[in-house]
């Protein structure tokens, strides 16, 4: 009887062992553990064997059962397994497929200068006023204390509407009309971003660009407040690294006045071609308002100072973003527009 | 301005290298834009004495020079045959390079022998005007010396970029006298007094200024017996350093001390001027000059013109005349040195486009106390190096009582507008190494600072300011940021729309553009644009560089097909584009006063979207491309009651256009490109644009969004179906779906629409999603049916016949 049931787990085994599918595996089950299975039929067969024996007999049964039912359920697990495994190989993607395009356009570059720099300096607490592009001579020239026979003025270098009126050469006209606005209020505090237009064509000079003027009034603005006023907004736009170097030089609306150098993007200050070998790049030109500007614009000058400032916005463009041609701007060429994207 | 560094050393020490000078200026305000050496550097070149000089026995037009160079005697043939013997020249050895990297070697030259080359000053790379000559070089050359130091070409030349206001530094003292104020060196001024001889200028000429408002000071001063020439090498190659071709003795010697004094002069021929008399005066009607350049010029009778006894003889401070010019066989002559009007000077200067190194300074101002001392510097030297008598006295007509500006100085002002604190003595300091006189009125008083007359751009205290900050040290300002009061400063409501304008268009993947303001007035004409349109009134630029940039823009449109024309033409061939802008509106032409500046919006779309691709089905962009874009943005803010209404314009596709307008008011247009506008763009493909008018796009805006509870009952949907004319619009359909709803209709969609086959002729095929629901209970099924019969019923009397 025990060589009977030895026989039937061997069978048993090599039966689960090899069934390639659930249905097969079921049909073992049934075969060896079903009401009419072998087993069943084995055991049915214990009263022909010694009744000492039998309880013996009854548990090695029983045990071979719960092991065969063990045996099957393991096996049933590798079945699925499998199964669920060739289900994922027919699954399988390729990953490497270019995602759905999400198509997305992007701001003008000179646009996010410009969001960049009106963000720098209303976070310092200035306010972004406008002006309009056709301006009078007035507030283009002489409030800027430029008189009518001053060089600047050259028919050569501005565009003339009519008499009297002209493209802006600079967004400084707008200091005057906020002055004119706001005075004797202080302390006055104002960015001017927009297009201005000057006679000039060529790979560094465009006929229309755009500047971003300040402007700040107060009892005590001090020179050294414009200084510090500047390093910031260099350290904001350019990195925390940034140095600036104040050159004097000379605008008809400021006194003192300052060119303002930092350090050359391309070599930090060793000095390569892109600074001539002199570590700093010239990007804007600032002062102390001119006492007769704030005088004509309703400040009394011996009461109050102030500073203010210009610069390009397609020079700082170019600068931060590695821009050889400054008429790529203007081209508004799709190939370099998406480089922003 | 070029200065040499050589030069300079005559009236001052630097004691300190070029390079460091050069640093120094740039640190202080006078940015130098480059120093360079004079010349090429000449290996090989060196100093030889002529000791022999021979006939060719080959050639008689070539000669046989022997030339002591020191170790040896070189024997070298040559063409030219101005030199004596005894003269020194530049002797080129075999083995020399000169400029171009021309090698010289020894050579056999018609069977003679030539162990180098005498050089001409071409050669050396110097322009002297006389081109076929050997340089004979100053007696005082040692032989052997290597040339380009002879010569001077390792000066160093500092590229001086001044700005406007510094004219004191367009002469060497003036040069000299900012060293002294960086190093503490002292300025050493040029001899300036000369002997001088019978009979009194007076008595040999006449000068009267007619016209003082335009000649403040006129000086002149007479010396005979010139013998014209060559100036001497050494002042042609100053010359030449400073950028100015050596031309002769008189000539050149009015020009060296026009560089060092910054005082233009001019030297005529005293003999060719009528009735030993000047006149300064304005030009009379009809009067013609013939210029030193020998042009016959009209004279403008607001030019100022040096006269004679009759007829104009210069044209004051520009150019002197052909007739009264210095030639070889002058020997009197009157030297002008005057101040004239500086604007005077720049019109007419530009007027006949004569921009010279007199008339430059002339415009930027000469300093007034100069005109003596150049006076007298010119005299010396024309008795020194012209052989010259310097008859007695000066003329001098005008403002001779010259005073320094008197400024009052408060240095606790100064240090104020500097942010600094700077003790009085050392303001007082930097501001005598400037050569201002100052003084002190009283103990705890302002200073009275006297600025010399060379600085006319100092005259406020806060010129003061500059001049104490920029010698004390930009760089030692300290950084500080400005305190006070906060202010409100939110950027404008207008701004942080476009702004929002901006992030909305690109999400939809429309690329922003910057076009120029200016527009190519025919492209008005392109667009079709009947005369009588708004848009044709385009405000003209008076000076533009071209036709393409004549107008200013009234409308976007040229700019953003230019752009799509680009693209395309780099095979860009599906675009989105969009440019938010200003277009400029006037009244009335000529413009007599500013115009309205109106900011617009343009979009635009072409080929196809999105960017052909692997999983996403592409379509061609048309008018519902741009609408979505429209529409989406509309509904971002907030704006009510838009309507997109069949409309033409000039440039669109005929019924293929929307005017857009909001309760009422209109905003702009939508439509396909009219293929002719197209085709005159250059433009093959459809293009969709769009233009909208943001100023008053922002007046409707309300950007703040508002937000209703989500609904607590239920909602009901049914499709619908309907066969209709193509006469009834979308939205007449619409709103009879809403109407007949009788108010349980929450949203209408339309989900499919079908033209062709099997839709008879003129019809089409619409079929719609209808969601309805109330905010107060759930709708009973009988209430749904009832509003869809409604439904029926309205859509019925639009002629609809419903689809299964």
């Amino acid at each position: 009887m025990i060589d009977k049931l030895k026989e039937l787990e061997k069978e048993a085994r090599s039966k689960i062992e090899a069934a390639s599918d659930l249905d097969q595996l079921k049909e073992i089950k049934v075969g060896v553990l079903g009401k009419k299975g072998a087993l069943t039929a084995l055991l049915r067969s214990l009263g022909n064997v010694a009744p000492e024996e039998r309880p013996i007999i009854g548990q090695k049964a029983n045990a071979l059962r719960e092991e065969l039912e063990l045996t099957i359920e393991r096996k049933e697990q590798s079945l699925r397994d499998a199964l669920k495994a060739g289900q994922w190989e027919k699954e399988r993607i390729d990953v490497t497929l270019p995602g759905r395009p999400v198509q997305i356009g992007q701001k003008h570059p000179l646009t996010m200068i410009m969001e960049e720099i009106k963000e720098i300096f209303i976070g310092l607490g200035f306010q972004v006023v406008h002006g309009p592009d056709i301006e009078s001579e007035y507030y283009n020239f002489e409030a800027l204390n430029i008189p009518a026979e001053h060089p600047a003025r050259d028919m050569q270098d501005s565009f003339y509407i009519s008499s009297g009126f002209l493209l802006r050469t600079h967004t400084s006209p707008v200091q005057i009309r906020t002055m004119e606005k706001l005075a004797p209020k202080l302390p006055v505090r104002i960015i001017a971003p927009g297009k201005v237009y000057r006679r000039d064509d060529d790979a560094t000079h465009s006929p229309m660009f755009h500047q971003v003027e300040g402007l700040a009034i107060d009892t005590d603005i001090s020179f050294a407040d414009l200084k510090g006023t500047l390093l910031l907004f260099v350290r904001e736009m350019f990195g925390h690294g940034q140095k600036i170097r104040l050159r004097p030089s000379f605008f008809p609306f400021t006194e003192p006045s300052a060119e303002v150098d930092i350090l050359c993007i391309m070599c930090c200050g060793e000095g390569c071609r892109v600074c001539s070998y002199t570590g700093w790049l010239e990007i804007l030109g600032a002062g102390m308002v001119h006492p007769r500007v704030l005088e004509g614009s309703g400040y009394n000058p011996r009461e109050v100072t102030g500073f203010a400032f210009g610069m390009g916005v397609e020079r700082i463009a170019m600068l931060k973003y590695g821009i050889g041609d400054l008429r790529l701007f203007f081209s508004n060429d799709l190939r370099f527009l998406k480089q922003f994207d | 301005m070029r200065v040499s560094y050589d030069w300079l050393s005559d009236y001052i020490d630097p004691g300190i290298s070029a390079k460091e000078l050069a640093e120094r200026f740039t640190l202080s305000g006078i940015e130098v834009g480059a120093v360079e050496r004079f010349g090429p550097e000449l290996p090989g070149v060196v100093v030889g004495r002529v000791t022999a000089k021979k006939p060719h026995p080959g050639r008689s037009n070539l000669l046989l020079l022997d030339a002591d160079i020191g170790d040896k005697i070189l024997s070298i043939v040559c063409g030219a045959k101005n030199m004596e013997t005894g003269d020194k020249v530049a002797v080129a050895k075999p083995g020399a390079v000169l400029p171009g990297s021309r090698l010289i070697e020894e050579a056999v030259l018609y069977g003679v022998s030539s162990a180098g080359m005498v050089c001409s000053a071409r050669e050396l790379e110097l322009d002297l005007g006389r081109e076929d000559e050997i340089l004979i070089l100053d007696q005082s050359a040692v032989v052997g010396e290597p040339v380009d130091r002879v010569l001077g070409f390792d000066d160093p030349i500092l590229h001086l970029e001044l700005t406007p206001n510094r004219a004191d530094c367009l002469s060497m003292i003036g040069v000299a006298h900012e060293v002294a104020a960086l190093t503490g060196a002292e300025v050493k001024l040029p001899p300036l007094t000369t002997p001088e001889a019978e009979p009194d200028i007076n008595d040999v000429i006449k000068i009267t200024v007619v016209d003082n408002d335009l000649c403040p000071r006129y000086t002149a001063r007479v010396v005979r017996e010139v013998i014209i020439g060559k100036s001497p090498l050494w002042m042609q190659l100053r010359l030449l350093k400073a950028g100015i071709r050596p031309i002769s003795n008189v000539v050149d010697i009015t020009n060296y001390v026009m560089w060092e004094f910054g005082q233009p002069l001019h030297a005529f021929d005293l003999g060719l001027l009528k009735n030993n008399e000047i006149v300064v005066r304005r030009a009379k009607e009809n009067e013609v000059l013939v210029t030193l350049d020998g042009t016959e010029r009209k004279l403008d009778p607001e030019a100022l013109v040096i006269a004679d006894g009759r007829v104009p003889v210069g044209l004051a401070g520009v150019m002197g005349g052909e007739d009264t010019e210095i030639t070889d066989s002058t020997s009197e002559v009157l030297i002008e040195a005057a101040n004239f009007n500086p604007t005077s000077i720049r019109l007419t200067a530009r007027r006949y486009n004569l921009p010279s190194e007199a008339s430059q300074r002339f415009e930027k101002g000469v300093n007034p106390e100069a005109a003596i001392w150049a006076q007298n510097r010119t005299a010396l030297l024309l008795c020194d190096l012209a052989g010259g008598k310097v008859l007695k006295g000066i003329i001098d007509q005008g403002e001779t009582d010259l005073q320094p500006k008197r400024i009052l100085v408060d240095p606790k002002r100064v240090n104020k507008i500097l942010g600094l604190s700077i003790p009085d003595s050392e303001i007082r300091l930097i501001l005598t190494s400037l050569g201002f006189g100052v003084s002190r009125l009283d103990d705890n008083g302002p200073l009275e600072v006297a600025v010399p007359l060379r600085r006319a751009d100092v005259s406020l205290e806060e010129d003061i300011a500059e001049e104490v900050v920029r010698l004390y040290g930009y760089d030692k300002v300290p950084a500080s940021l400005p305190r006070g009061e906060l202010l409100e400063n939110r950027e404008s409501i207008e701004e942080r729309l476009y702004k929002e304008v901006r992030i909305n268009l690109t999400a939809g993947g429309y690329y922003e553009c910057i076009n120029y303001s200016f527009i190519n007035p025919v492209n008005l004409v392109q667009l079709r644009l009947p005369p009588d349109d708004l848009r044709m009134r385009a405000i003209p630029v008076r000076n533009p560089f071209s036709e393409e940039q004549a107008v200013m823009r009234t409308t976007l449109l040229p700019g953003i097909l230019k752009v799509i024309q680009h693209n395309l033409s780099h095979r860009e061939l599906n675009q989105m584009l969009f440019e938010i802008g200003s277009v400029y509106e006037t009244g009335s032409l000529p413009m007599m006063e500013l115009p309205d500046e109106k900011v617009m919006l343009a979009i635009a779309a072409t080929g196809l979207i999105p960017e052909p691709n692997w999983i996403v089905p592409s379509g061609d962009s048309d008018f519902f491309t741009l609408k979505g874009a429209l529409e989406i943005l509309f509904s971002r803010l907030q704006i009510e009651n838009i309507e997109f209404k069949p409309g033409a314009e000039p440039f669109s596709h005929p019924t293929r256009c929307a005017v857009i307008s909001a309760g009422g008011e209109e905003l702009g247009f939508l439509g396909q490109l009219h293929p002719e506008v197209a085709e005159a763009w250059d433009i093959g493909q459809n293009v969709t644009v769009c233009e909208i008018d943001l100023s008053t796009l922002v007046r409707l805006a309300s950007p703040v969004p508002r937000v209703a509870p989500l609904p607590r009952y239920p909602a009901a949907r049914r499709d619908l179906a309907l066969v209709v004319s193509r006469e009834i619009s979308a939205l007449q359909l619409e709103r009879a779906i809403v109407e007949g709803g009788g108010g349980l209709v929450s949203q209408v969609k339309l989900f499919d629409l079908y033209e062709g086959r099997q839709i008879p002729e003129g019809k089409r095929s619409l079929a719609y999603s209808i969601t309805f629901r109330l905010e107060e209970r759930t709708l009973t099924d009988a209430e749904v049916n009832q509003a869809m019969d409604n439904i029926e019923k309205a859509l019925f009397d639009l002629g609809a016949v419903l689809r299964g």
